[in-house]
């Protein structure tokens, strides 16, 4: 924080300007290290301290107790800050130093006559070690392992069954130092494996009145060195470093306002330089970046995925958009590469009204409240006008590079599931007969029943504009499965494109794992009764898996379609295509000449039967323009 | 920096951090301010320390018996970066 920061907060304080209390939480929510908020804590207590306070709807407050097995301040401190400044009406009542097994066990004790709603229970990592042989065998380790863990649940299940609370469980650190060395992790008595095993059964036993408190996740990404501190254990038994003591306030507020307040429903998203990058009005669709072909446009396509999962997960999604509502539609309906659909939103603002009007409108279709709604965009201006004139609205402003744009969104802690419904232990059931299946066909050799598990799709289309780059990149630079290495330039590619005199089409793949994007490239040149096939080529990742049959089938059937008869294999062999020598005869043609510097190959297409596969052939949709 | 120096600049940190902050002079003493408990000592060190960009061993602050002893360590500190 600026000292010019610090100062302004302060006159504001001076003055009881009622600013200082949006400054306030404006500066706690941006403060990220402990010094910063004990300061700021201490401002606000100044305040209070001045009868200079905030107006209050009167609400009643959360009782909160806080059991540690380290000392509870100055976490407690951090943790009321945090709680006063996001105006959360509460009382706190804070345990004693490591007693919270005698606290939650002594029924009618202080802890029960204060009758929490939401007890912080946070056990001192020093109860979480292996103490024995660090060679006893694994059943021994693991048996005290869970001894632990059901330990701490029969504690949480107690707490929550006399006082009806809300439990949240702090689980334990990793440590950060190297001993043991290499054995850390083949043993499960390091306090390391220890601990992650103690941590993933509180995980996935606790029940749903229990929420974790993830500090082995926190400590990982502040960085475990930083988050341990053997000074503050000694001088006043700190469970941990200030920095990470932030961390945990800041995670167990998150957790307290989502028990009373309704997440996040939709989120609506800008189009231009959010969703694509460049401006489709100006660009067209062809000059908008999205898909492999670029790694800006690789960055875009990520971002379009992780929203598709938020939408997977029951997120609405909307459009809010500055743009010409048909331009902004055609991507959606026709660039092959993108990942949304128009069928993914369920409203579609792209007009030249403010976006903040467009906001209204949709919460006004769909009769949702704006404090549902997450708004993301790439502009400073669009955001600021959201905030100004839809308040309510939570916004997201995507940083300057869209490899970061992920990220920002998954840390936005808006669409967080923070419960396992019924439904969801159910469905556990379906997944268990899909694993079975699975280990199944792991173990099979039967490598149909395994590529029908795959249930692979492909889409097989004729060369069109859109795919131009992508086509272009995949021709210049796949090496080793290319029966002829011919390079083309996208204005040689585009020439193709509607040629009668060739065949061109290209093949996507997609199964249950994922979609491969354009995999594999096939030209021919219609000669008379034959077809040459000048150009085949496959992305190597999709070996085996019959897309070469699905290409013959293919090129056999606009072969027919054309009247040929004969089609022409020719493999020139280079340094890198060794793997495809024989492909040809592979795939059943006949020798025609063959020397060491090519190879021509002939099938007769009047005794073709399509081959059959394991990939199941999308119809081509109305993407071609 | 000297022992005045050290006891001007800890009193903008602690002005910041108490609600009544005392006037420093080097014959203080923590028992001499209410407000200064074992337990606010914990955060006052760490705001101190931030200050100054300096870290105490454990014990030594303890071990001080007034302010001017505390900005004589401060300084000693300084001294070794």
């Amino acid at each position: 924080m600026e000292t010019a920061e610090r100062d302004q907060l302060k006159q504001l304080l001076l003055a009881g300007h009622h600013d200082f209390w949006i400054k306030l939480t404006e500066a706690t929510r941006g403060a990220n290290d402990f010094e910063q908020l004990f300061f700021l804590s201490s401002l606000r207590k100044k305040a209070v301290a001045r009868q200079h306070s905030r107006t209050k709807t009167p609400v009643p407050p959360l009782r909160i107790a806080f059991l540690s097995g380290s000392n509870v301040y100055p976490l407690h401190e951090i943790i009321e800050h945090l709680l006063e400044t996001e105006e959360i009406a509460y009382e706190l009542f804070t345990g004693e130093y490591d007693n919270y097994v005698a606290e939650i066990l002594e029924e009618g004790g202080a802890f029960y006559q204060f009758q929490p709603q939401v007890i912080f229970l946070l056990p001192g990592p020093q109860r979480c070690s292996y103490s024995e042989d660090m060679f006893d065998p694994r059943e021994v380790v693991q048996a005290a392992a869970d001894a632990i863990s059901s330990q701490l649940l029969d504690l949480c299940r107690i707490a929550h069954e006399r006082t009806g609370g809300e439990v949240i469980l702090g689980n334990f650190p990793l440590p950060a130092r190297r001993d043991p060395g290499p054995l850390r992790v083949r043993t499960l008595a390091s306090d390391w494996n220890f601990r992650k095993w103690v941590n993933l059964e509180l995980g996935l036993k606790a029940p749903e009145w229990v929420q974790i408190c993830d500090l082995e996740y926190m400590a990982c990404r502040r960085g475990a060195i930083a988050s341990q501190d053997p000074r503050g254990w000694f001088e006043s038994k700190q469970p941990c470093s200030p920095a990470l003591q932030v961390d945990i306030a800041r995670e167990l507020v998150r957790l307290i306002s989502a028990l009373r307040q309704p997440v996040k429903k939709l989120l609506a998203l800008d189009l231009d330089n959010t969703l694509w990058g460049g401006e489709v009005a100006e660009d067209g669709l062809e000059g908008i970046e999205i898909g492999d072909t670029s790694p800006r446009g690789e960055a875009f396509k990520a971002f379009q995925k992780f929203v598709l999962t938020l939408k997977q997960r029951g997120v609405l999604l909307a459009v809010c958009s500055k743009n010409d509502r048909a331009l902004a539609l055609e991507p959606f309906e026709r660039h092959p590469e993108m990942v949304l659909r128009a069928q993914d939103f369920v409203a579609f603002q792209a007009n030249w009204e403010p976006k903040s009007d467009n906001l209204r409108t949709i919460a006004a279709e769909l009769n949702l409240g704006l404090d549902s709604f997450v708004f993301v965009d790439d502009n400073p201006a669009e955001i600021e006008i959201v905030r100004q004139f839809t308040p309510e609205v939570t916004t997201i402003l995507l940083p300057p590079d869209p490899a970061e744009y992920v990220g920002r969104l998954q840390d936005c802690g808006c669409f967080e599931t923070h419960r396992i419904t019924p439904e969801d232990r159910q469905r556990t059931g379906q997944y268990r007969a899909e694993a079975e299946r699975k280990a199944a066909l792991s173990s099979a050799a039967n490598m149909d029943v395994y590529l029908e598990s795959l249930a692979m799709k492909a889409f097989v289309r004729e060369f069109r504009p859109t795919d131009v780059g992508r086509l272009a990149q995949l021709i210049n630079k796949s090496n080793q499965f290319n029966l002829t290495t011919k390079r083309r330039t996208e204005a040689e590619v585009r020439a193709l494109i509607g040629e009668a005199d060739h065949i061109a089409f290209s093949v996507r793949l997609e199964d249950r794992f994922g979609d491969y994007g354009l995999i594999s490239i096939v030209i021919g040149s219609v000669l008379g009764p034959e077809i040459e096939i000048d150009t085949w080529l496959m992305s190597c990742r999709v070996l085996k898996r019959q897309v070469e049959e699905l290409a013959l089938n293919t090129i056999a059937q606009l072969a027919k379609a054309r009247q040929c008869v004969r089609l022409i294999g020719v493999y020139l062999p280079t340094v890198k295509n060794e793997m495809v020598r024989d492909f040809y005869p592979r795939m059943g043609f006949e020798p025609d000449s063959v020397t060491p510097a090519a190879g021509r190959y002939a099938l007769d297409l009047r005794s073709y039967h399509l081959r059959p596969t394991k990939i199941r052939l999308e119809p081509e949709s109305d993407e071609s323009s | 920096m000297n022992q005045a120096d050290a006891i001007a600049k800890l009193q903008t940190v602690l002005d910041d951090i108490f609600l009544e902050s005392p006037t420093l002079v080097a014959s203080l003493s923590a028992k001499d301010v209410p407000e200064w408990d074992s337990l606010f000592h914990i955060s006052l060190l760490l705001a101190v320390e931030s200050a100054f960009g300096v870290r105490f061993r454990m014990g030594e602050v303890e071990a001080t018996k007034n302010i001017g002893e505390f900005a004589d360590l401060i300084v000693r500190r300084l001294a070794e970066q």
